[in-house]
């Protein structure tokens, strides 16, 4: 048998041929998405990195409500350039409580992962009404009505339970607790908290490591 | 990825590579090079023919597609050796992310280690009167700052404080601006509603509006504020640097300068926060931003 008969074989046979298509398309994943979710690095989350709190998981949902990581990537590539502006590249270990993760690729502004405590609150607060104010040559839109609206309290719990059966350890009194925790906030508080916990689990971790 | 839990799964990476690799080179190398089949009759009989002489496979595909082919085989070979890819095989250049990482910054050291050894240990006068260092040190303020303090540093959004005057709330001193710098800075002011209610707030904060002026001795506001303020800001309202307390003599506000504006300020107690850059900044560009900054 050479090349051109295995072909004429394939050409004939359209089940060999569904077959064929399958199992070439399959090599890839199999030697490149298969052994990764073996792999301990990407598995385990790193020192310091904990589940969202009730606050900061409702802050994510905004986030992704509002469409932020059209613009904002959240991965810090490991290349000097981008260490230099941002701060320590992401590790795989810090996103095993994203679902799901909002790496990107698509930077119309910074990349956020290291967001966390760059900025005061009251910054947050005034950029996301209106960035204008603060930047003068901001494209990015200004968000007012996050500060009107108060945050949902009665899908929290049902969120946070769906995501403990994914392996989030989140303890019962904190889905307990969270409605409560959620009580009259508005939604850019929670939108800040969050971005102020961004990232920072890792620059902690590294500070542990040299006291 | 270095770090596969066990051999099985480097094997079984490194297996399925070679496997592929070995069938995709059979495959073209028979394409191109078994020559022509060797057909029996009754097969030629079956097969389609057009033009009577046209049928599959009766001219071989392109040369150059070949040699395109075969060369990114050559690649691939010489990738797998040099590069991590064949499971846990690190490759011979033994590269990684932190290696690449690593080697850029000694790169970048020995192009610029010298220099911000230089600057860290240099007078600020000295820094201060060069241009070139200087433009540098507003580029490092407009990239990290001036989100806060304005383009022009000099303050915006009755928020973040005008560092281009003279009025310093943390010391005008190189160590304590190096110090605001470094640290962060976390003012506490808390409200005072509960302590002077809503007639006190009135009073005092008019009061705050007199200081340094005539009336103010006999201003009725008086009273409270030696009573509840002077700790902080001082009898004569000029503030304390320890605390960050701001001085309330002069015309030069944080927040705003009218009577609303320092009611507010009353009854829901101020607390700027200025971020700590410790870890964001190294120490030539906070000794530039220092030199940039002081006076
Ligand atoms: C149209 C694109 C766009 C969208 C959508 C957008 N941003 Fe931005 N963002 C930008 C740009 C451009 C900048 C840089 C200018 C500035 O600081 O305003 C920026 C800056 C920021 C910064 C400051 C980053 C830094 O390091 O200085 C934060 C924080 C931020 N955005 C948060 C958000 C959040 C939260 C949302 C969703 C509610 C959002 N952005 C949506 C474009 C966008
Ligand atoms: C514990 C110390 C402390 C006490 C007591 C205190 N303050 Fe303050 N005050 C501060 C600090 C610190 C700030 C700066 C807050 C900031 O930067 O966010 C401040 C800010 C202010 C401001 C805003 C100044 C500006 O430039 O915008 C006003 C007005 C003010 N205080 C008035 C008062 C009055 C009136 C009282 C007495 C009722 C008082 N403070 C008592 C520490 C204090
Ligand atoms: C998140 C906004 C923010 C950013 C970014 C920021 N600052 Fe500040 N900065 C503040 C605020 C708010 C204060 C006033 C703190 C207070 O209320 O006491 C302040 C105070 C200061 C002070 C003390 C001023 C005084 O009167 O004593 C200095 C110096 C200063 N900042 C320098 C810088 C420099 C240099 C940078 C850039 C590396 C910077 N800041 C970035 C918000 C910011």
């Amino acid at each position: 048998m050479n090349g051109m008969s295995l072909h004429k074989k394939l050409e004939e046979n359209s089940a060999l041929l569904i077959f064929g298509i399958l199992f070439v398309s399959s090599i890839g994943g199999l030697v490149q998405v298969l052994p990764s979710l073996y792999q301990e690095s990407l598995r385990t989350a790193s020192v310091n990195t904990r589940p969202y709190d009730a606050v900061e998981l409702t802050g994510r949902d905004i986030y992704i409500r509002e469409g932020c990581s059209v613009c904002h990537s959240q991965q810090i590539r490991p290349i000097i350039a981008e260490v230099e502006r941002y701060g320590p590249y992401s590790r795989a270990g810090e996103f095993v409580y994203d679902r799901p993760f909002m790496w990107g690729s698509k930077r119309t502004g910074p990349d956020l992962h290291r967001i966390g405590g760059k900025y005061s609150d009251d910054w947050h607060y005034i950029h996301l009404i209106d960035p204008r104010s603060v930047v003068p040559a901001s494209i990015m839109p200004g968000y007012p009505w996050l500060a009107k609206r108060d945050v949902k309290t009665t899908d929290i719990q049902r969120k946070m339970r769906a995501l403990k059966t994914l392996g989030h350890p989140y303890e019962e009194a904190d889905i307990e607790n969270s409605p409560s925790a959620l009580e009259g906030l508005k939604e850019i508080d929670a939108l800040i908290r969050y971005l102020q916990m961004m990232g920072t689990s890792f620059v902690e971790a590294e500070e542990e490591v040299q006291s | 990825m270095a770090d596969l839990p066990n051999d099985f799964w480097s094997a079984w990476i490194a297996i399925i590579t070679v496997i592929s690799f070995v069938a995709l080179a059979w495959i073209v190398f028979s394409i191109y090079f078994s020559g022509k089949d060797s057909k029996t009759a009754t097969e030629e009989s079956v097969e389609p023919v057009w033009d009577n002489d046209l049928r599959e496979g009766n001219n071989a595909p392109p040369l150059w597609w070949f040699w395109l082919i075969f060369s990114a085989m050559i690649f691939s070979v010489i990738y797998l050796i040099l590069y991590p890819g064949m499971g846990a095989f690190k490759g011979v250049l033994n590269w990684s992310q932190d290696s690449r990482l690593d080697d850029s910054y000694e790169v970048y050291n020995d192009q610029f280690g010298d220099k911000r050894i230089e600057i860290s240990a240099s007078s600020l006068s000295k820094l201060q009167n060069n241009t070139g260092l200087m433009t540098t040190a507003e580029r490092i303020f407009t990239r990290n700052c001036a989100a806060c303090h304005g383009e022009d540093g000099r303050g915006q959004a009755s928020l973040f404080p005008n560092l281009m005057d003279v009025d310093w709330q943390w010391g005008s001193s190189a160590q304590q601006i190096e110090q605001s710098i470094r640290l962060g800075r976390n003012a506490m002011m808390p409200s005072w509603q509960a302590a002077l209610g809503d007639e006190g707030v009135d009073q005092v904060a008019s009061y705050v509006m007199t200081i340094g002026s005539e009336e103010a001795d006999s201003h009725p506001g008086k009273a409270q504020y030696n009573q509840f303020c002077v700790a902080c800001h001082g009898a004569d309202g000029a503030g304390n640097p320890l605390l960050g307390a701001p001085n309330l003599n002069d015309d030069s506000w944080i927040y705003g300068g009218s009577v609303e504006d320092i009611k507010r300020a009353l009854v829901d107690g101020r607390n700027g926060v200025m971020p700590a850059f410790n870890d964001r900044l190294d120490d030539a560009q906070i000794k530039l931003l220092v030199a940039f900054l002081v006076r």
